[in-house]
């Protein structure tokens, strides 16, 4: 068994992702020069290389036991390419959020690396963090709950200046601003005003400028449209892509509806219980699964077309998610899988090309973590 | 026709002035139909939902016109015990947040036992068989024992079973589901839905379902009312909306889904902000937004005209927009 591993051991040869070449730095001052160097179109900006996060569970008020763990990504690997968008898709619970906070170092990891430009930044701390920090931004959901209501908008896009001086001078900030407004389709006269003041869609907007406002390579974004209308949704997607293409911007674009992630990204990773379930380009992923999940999910979106209902056909899981506090062992998709042998619940299966189609060069051959990989076209199913 | 509202309109008192929530919805639901009602955050479906429930907090809320027939007698006349004879009974509501729809310091044996001791009657110890009953035939695995369990112990899937379960128990006439699977992930939704289509065969119910996501539209409903700002703008069975809308703002909608052919372009993007309910624009309140507006459309507020026997649409121009 080539590409198997006991379970629980964790994964770690991933043929998928390329090389890390790892920056040779001695100092600080080193650290903070290689972050600076340019990166060329089609290069791996951002190498996540088997991330593990588990958070303690815990009993008892004074004397704390830890009783357990809730592993909410366990030994994830995938890379970011300069300019491009890869997508992340997944129910709740699956992890994807904890990703995004490990890529922004809000969280520290539990075991793994994440390589920005060559250098571990799960490692790094002081001048080289608050660098990297720089070039690594966020968008987040909920354009209510992540702007300060007792801030004007002009703070708010101007905050990052304060803790990154060295890209806006003081005197020079307030014009920042207004720039940032004026790209991201705002008045610029609305500065002095107050968050309340806007809808949510020009809320989002307003969060997207403040991503914007250091010049980062790297915007994370967190379900970004999700808590918008959809009339608006379409709005503040088009913004994005015009933002990437000027600013050669690689997302990460997270987010659980699935149409929208196909229409923005180039890549796209599915995954189920802190793990990669499979990844590829959106047409490998949508046309040609082979993860009896990603089947599974594709096949339960609504079609907005009322005539694809009578011939559709549809694969309705049986059950929840389980606790990612106590998955179940080898395949973490076994329990709900109408596939499932006992090889699922002994060995994990690796995220690799699967062995049948090593040879072909179909666009079935990219990396599906199942066993019983198999390609089923449940998109276009007549 | 089991339910016929006609010209409703409610409006809410508000800081800065009245809201007008509701403006005229004419809609009719027969038994064993399911219709749709689309429309973004602020359009007034929820409001319209919950007038025909009774369940509408007045004040702030004001019901200041139209007819809520339901079986031939109106609703909007009958007084409040009256009212709370029909509700639960005969017409009943599936909410979209389960947890906060459930009373978390009761078991849901004990919850939805409660339908048949208040309508029915029944004793306690029934009414329990029942409720294991109920939660058999909504799939809940190991009722029996999971009767005794309280809401935060079930999923999210599961707790809106047992919402249906509720909703369904004295086998109803009408369901109004308001947004029921907007908060489930999509594998889970897919099973929520397809137990709510299947039950509401089997018991002939007439089902209105309140939701913005076009996708749960066409796989489910058979006739769709597409709500803007208070009104019904256009009304037509499923698949001839798809096919071709009659109303620049459904054409709106329609267009600013991801398409497969489109990928790389542009998606098509309804300009501006759906309207202030305090402040909605005079003549059609599309118009602002709308690609089609002329000079008309600012001062003369469209009629539902009628498009044929079946469809009808709040639009000057509903031979242009169907032509496309």
């Amino acid at each position: 068994m080539a590409d198997t591993t006991k379970a629980g051991e964790p994964t770690d040869a991933t043929p998928n992702v390329s090389d890390v070449r790892v920056a040779e730095v001695k100092s600080e001052e080193q650290a903070v020069a290689a972050l600076d160097e340019h990166v060329d179109r089609g290069e791996p900006i951002l190498q996540v290389r088997n991330l593990v996060k588990h958070f303690p569970l815990t009993q008892g008020i004074l004397i704390k036991r830890q009783i357990g763990a809730v592993k909410a990504v366990d030994g994830i690997s995938f890379d970011l390419y300069q300019g491009e968008t890869l997508g992340i898709v997944g129910e709740s619970g699956c992890g994807k959020s904890t990703v995004a906070k490990l890529l922004m170092n809000l969280e520290r990891a539990t075991a793994g690396e994440i390589f920005y430009k060559g250098q571990d930044i799960t490692k790094l701390s002081g001048r080289a963090l608050k660098a990297v920090r720089r070039n690594i931004q966020m968008i987040f959901q909920d354009p209510y709950t992540s702007l300060n209501p007792r801030m004007t908008v002009g703070d708010i896009i101007g905050e990052p200046f304060d803790i990154h001086p060295e890209v806006a001078p003081k005197g020079d900030r307030r014009r920042r601003v207004k720039e940032l407004l004026d790209v991201v389709g705002l008045n610029p006269e609305y500065i002095n005003r107050y968050p309340h003041q806007f809808s949510g869609g020009q809320r989002q907007r307003i969060g997207i400028a403040r991503g914007l406002a250091l010049n980062p390579e790297v915007i994370i974004c967190d379900e970004p449209v999700s808590a918008l209308d959809v009339s608006v949704q379409a709005q503040v997607i088009n913004l994005m892509e015009r933002l990437q293409d000027e600013f050669n911007l690689s997302y990460i674009f997270i987010a659980h509806d699935l149409s929208i992630v196909r229409h923005i990204s180039d890549r796209v990773g599915v995954m189920y219980l802190g793990r990669m379930a499979e990844i590829g380009t959106d047409e490998q992923i949508y046309d040609h699964p082979t993860h009896p999940y990603t089947q599974a999910l594709l096949s339960a979106v609504p079609v907005p077309d009322p005539d694809a209902r009578e011939h559709r056909d549809r694969i309705i899981l049986t059950g929840d998610v389980p606790s990612p506090a106590n998955p179940p062992s080898g395949c973490r998709f076994r329990t709900r899988c109408w596939k499932a042998q006992d090889k699922c619940a002994e060995e994990t299966p690796l995220l690799a090309i699967p062995e049948r189609f090593k040879s072909s060069d179909s666009p079935a051959a990219h990396e599906s973590a199942c066993h019983f990989a198999e390609e089923k076209d449940v998109v276009h199913a007549a | 026709m089991l339910l016929e509202v006609r010209d409703l309109r409610v409006e809410f008192r508000a800081r800065d002035g009245v809201a007008h929530a509701v403006n005229g919805v004419t809609c009719q639901v027969d038994a064993g139909e399911t219709l749709a009602v689309l429309g973004e955050s602020g359009s007034g479906k929820s409001v319209t939902a919950q007038t025909v429930m009774g369940i509408l907090d007045t004040p702030p809320g004001r019901i200041t016109g139209g007819e809520i027939l339901f079986r031939g007698q109106d609703l909007l006349k009958l007084k409040e015990d009256e009212r709370r004879r029909i509700r639960g009974a005969e017409m009943a509501m599936i909410f979209q947040d389960a947890l906060s729809a459930l009373n978390p310091v009761l078991t849901v044996g004990d919850q939805l036992g409660e339908m048949f001791v208040v309508h029915l009657g029944t004793s306690r110890k029934d009414a329990r068989a029942r409720a294991v009953e109920l939660m058999d035939r909504v799939r809940i695995p190991a009722a029996a024992q999971r009767v005794r369990d309280y809401p935060h112990q079930f999923s999210g899937g599961m707790r809106q079973r047992i919402m249906i379960a509720m909703a369904l128990a004295l086998e109803p006439a009408l369901v109004i589901a308001d947004e029921p699977t907007t908060a489930l992930d999509v594998t889970v939704q897919a099973q929520v839905m397809d137990l709510l289509a299947e039950l509401q065969r089997e018991y002939r119910m007439g089902l209105v379902l309140i939701t913005h996501d076009l996708g749960v539209v066409a796989d489910v409903a058979d006739r769709i009312a597409v709500m803007y700002a208070g009104r019904i703008v256009e009304s037509a069975p499923v698949h001839d909306l798809y096919k071709a809308p009659a109303h620049p703002y459904t054409r709106g909608l329609l267009d600013s889904i991801p398409r497969l052919d489109l990928k790389g372009r542009e998606l098509y993007a309804i300009k501006g902000l759906p309207p202030s309910l305090t402040r909605i624009p005079p003549g059609c309140a599309f118009h602002p937004r709308c690609p089609m507006a002329r000079d008309v459309c600012r001062t003369d507020p469209p009629p539902l005209y009628e498009v044929d026997e079946q469809r009808g649409s709040a639009c000057h121009f509903w031979r242009e927009c169907l032509d496309g």
